[in-house]
């Protein structure tokens, strides 16, 4: 125990830091590539680059989906509409193979081939909130372990920062690199303090029924009870005995007229070909930030109307706002941008905080011959440019490998996500093989992977800059493009200036050297 | 139209509401004006004047994008104008000048003594 508070939380924070801040800085990449997820996926997705027709979208024309899906004996069949950021349809449903899944060109109703790519919007986005550990929800677990801690971050860095209100607009970029690196961390973590906190908090509290089931379970006796309450989902059990899907256009326009016009943003078919098979259509809400719990479910064979989600109570509808701040899924591109922004200052702070424990300590620990540097730093190395390598590593597979590719059993989805695992790995290893010269190596890496996967996409699709700006159904391929190209150019200034920072600290210590060699006569 | 000109609106407000807090500090005031320090009210009236103005910006935010989007836009907002005051004070405190040129004579007009 630490004498006073302040040291107390000064402990605290530097170890709750240091033992989480890489898989903290894994979470917050993730999540900040995430609020472009979809923009990724037109990138990753060259078949899904469309355009949204104007005219409505006949549901009644996906029956031929609907009845291989009534024959497979899938569970569900699922309609995904398309959206301005995701301009195809999708459906999906289970049979004996696993799960089907069709892109459908919403213009000509057409299928689209098989992007083999789990891209941005099933890959990276989970990442950010389960890491990919699905057994027992440990990966849910370890971003929820990992969010307190970032909480706990945040209340000890503000307790432990001296000068809160004095140097709160101070950065000195002039000054020795650990009175910058601190400032940096200062001013990233005190100025994006609010939108850290919030966003962390409100991480948690999408989670709400995993991270405090106690909370619902006193009150409701099982999930089913919660969900229809909470969510006003509806279900009803199979009959067992054949049955007939009525018009979904109908449905569709029944709950748009009682929606306000609103379009929907999913249907789904629970039961298919079963006399008790039931439609389930979800409201989109674009246009605001509430994540909206409407649904209503149709009778599949009449088409009757039989549930329909009533407004949410205030604490759900509370949760519902909380969810949606987090999940950014309405129509706010400026907003979209801030939070891309404040996401990367978040990424800053916690690069900032490894390399300012780096520097104090690089010295003293080498002089004790301790190895906690050594290990730190490699370990930030690897979680901090190495996630970023491997991430542009994901993309440059997903340019370089044809579709329809396998290799040793895997599929092609899979070997992009291999790709991005085994350089991640790589890159500890040239963290741990070349200590001095890893920064610099990684962040040419960096740059060269930028614009190599930049260039690919031009070579494989042949959406350069100019053609992707010129077309406003390619933007989010420009915006991908673009950000990738400033990323490279941050990077290559980055390794520039650590190179001639690590050439001036050699030629400073030869100098030394040569000094105690030949003293002065 | 309309829409750009609320928004730069709304950026300029938080930016200036932040550059007046930062220039009530002795620390800024000093880097941008070169000149002996504020006195006790005028550092106080600028501080009033930028919490002022940072609350204006979240009524134009408000009112601006309802309550949902302005209330999300001004939180974040308010980061990014109190980081582009911070990078402007490292990098081109000259920017800032005129403003404090400004205020430094406001100030010694008003604490001038009547002949």
């Amino acid at each position: 125990m630490e004498p006073t508070f302040r040291q107390s939380m000064d402990w605290l924070h530097t170890w709750a830091g240091v033992v989480l801040g890489g898989l903290l800085f894994a979470i917050f990449w993730m999540g900040t590539l995430a609020v472009f997820d979809r923009e990724i996926d037109r990138w990753m997705m060259p078949m899904t680059r469309l355009t949204i027709p104007e005219t409505n979208i006949s549901f009644d024309a996906l029956r031929p989906s609907y009845e291989a899906a009534v024959k497979a004996r899938a569970p569900v069949w699922s309609v995904i509409l398309p959206t301005e950021r995701e301009p195809v349809l999708w459906l999906a449903y289970n049979d004996v193979s696993g799960q089907v899944r069709q892109f459908i060109d919403p213009s000509t109703g057409a299928a689209l081939p098989d992007p083999g790519t789990l891209a941005g919007r099933r890959f990276i986005y989970p990442f950010h909130y389960m890491l990919h550990i699905r057994f027992q929800q440990i990966g849910i677990w370890l971003v929820g372990l990992a969010s307190m801690a970032m909480l706990a971050l945040c209340i000890s860095g503000v307790v432990i920062h001296r000068k809160i209100f004095a140097d709160f607009f101070t950065f000195r970029p002039r000054k020795q690199p650990r009175r910058m690196l601190l400032d940096l961390h200062n001013v990233a973590g005190v100025l994006g303090l609010p939108f850290h906190v919030v966003i962390t908090l409100s991480g948690l509290i999408i989670f709400w029924s995993i991270y405090f089931p106690s909370g619902w379970q006193t009150a409701y006796p099982n999930q089913q009870t919660l969900n229809v309450e909470a969510f006003g989902i509806y279900a009803r059990s199979k009959l067992n005995k054949p049955g007939e899907l009525a018009s979904l256009d109908a449905m569709v326009a029944e709950m748009q007229r009682l929606w306000s016009g609103d379009r929907p943003s999913s249907i789904q078919v629970y039961h298919p070909g079963d006399a008790g098979a039931y439609v389930r259509i979800s409201r989109l809400g674009t246009n605001r930030v509430t994540r909206l719990t409407d649904v209503a479910s149709f009778d599949a064979a009449t088409g009757a109307l039989l549930h329909h989600s009533v407004a949410p109570r205030p604490v759900m509808n509370g949760q519902r706002f909380i969810a949606g701040l987090h999940q950014i899924q309405f129509r706010h591109w400026m907003l979209r941008w801030f939070y891309f922004v404040l996401g990367l200052s978040g990424c800053v702070m916690i690069a900032a905080g490894y390399l300012y424990w780096i520097d104090a300590r690089r010295k003293r620990h080498a002089q004790a011959g301790v190895p906690g540097v050594r290990i730190v730093e490699d370990l930030t190395i690897g979680g901090t440019t190495g996630i970023v390598i491997a991430t542009l590593a994901f993309f440059v597979a997903n340019r370089l490998l044809p579709l329809g590719t396998t290799f040793a059993g895997y599929e092609r989805a899979a070997l992009e996500v291999w790709a991005f695992y085994l350089v991640w790995i790589a890159a500890f290893g040239h963290a741990w093989l070349r200590p001095s010269r890893a920064w610099i190596e990684q962040c040419w890496t960096i740059a060269a992977f930028g614009v190599a996967a930049v260039a690919l996409n031009w070579i494989t699709t042949g959406a350069h800059l100019v053609r992707s700006l010129m077309h406003p159904h390619l933007w989010s391929v420009a915006g991908m493009d673009l950000l990738l190209l400033v990323g490279a150019a941050t990077a290559a200034l980055t390794a520039r200036k650590l190179r001639c920072r690590a050439a001036g600290a050699s030629a400073g210590a030869a100098n030394v050297r040569s000094a105690e060699l030949y003293p002065a006569e | 139209m309309n829409s750009i000109l609320s928004f730069v609106a709304l950026v300029l407000v938080l930016h200036f509401g932040f550059a007046l807090l930062a220039l009530s500090q002795d620390r800024n005031w000093r880097l941008v004006v070169a000149a002996p320090s504020l006195s006790r009210v005028a550092k106080i009236t600028l501080r009033i004047a930028g919490y002022a103005l940072l609350a204006l910006g979240l009524s134009l935010a408000l009112w601006r994008d309802g309550p949902g989007f302005g209330s999300l836009m001004w939180g974040t907002l308010i980061s990014l104008a109190a980081c582009a005051v911070t990078m402007i004070l490292s990098w081109r405190a000259h920017w800032m000048t005129p403003l404090g040129s400004a205020i430094r004579a406001t100030t010694s007009h008003h604490s001038a003594k009547p002949r």
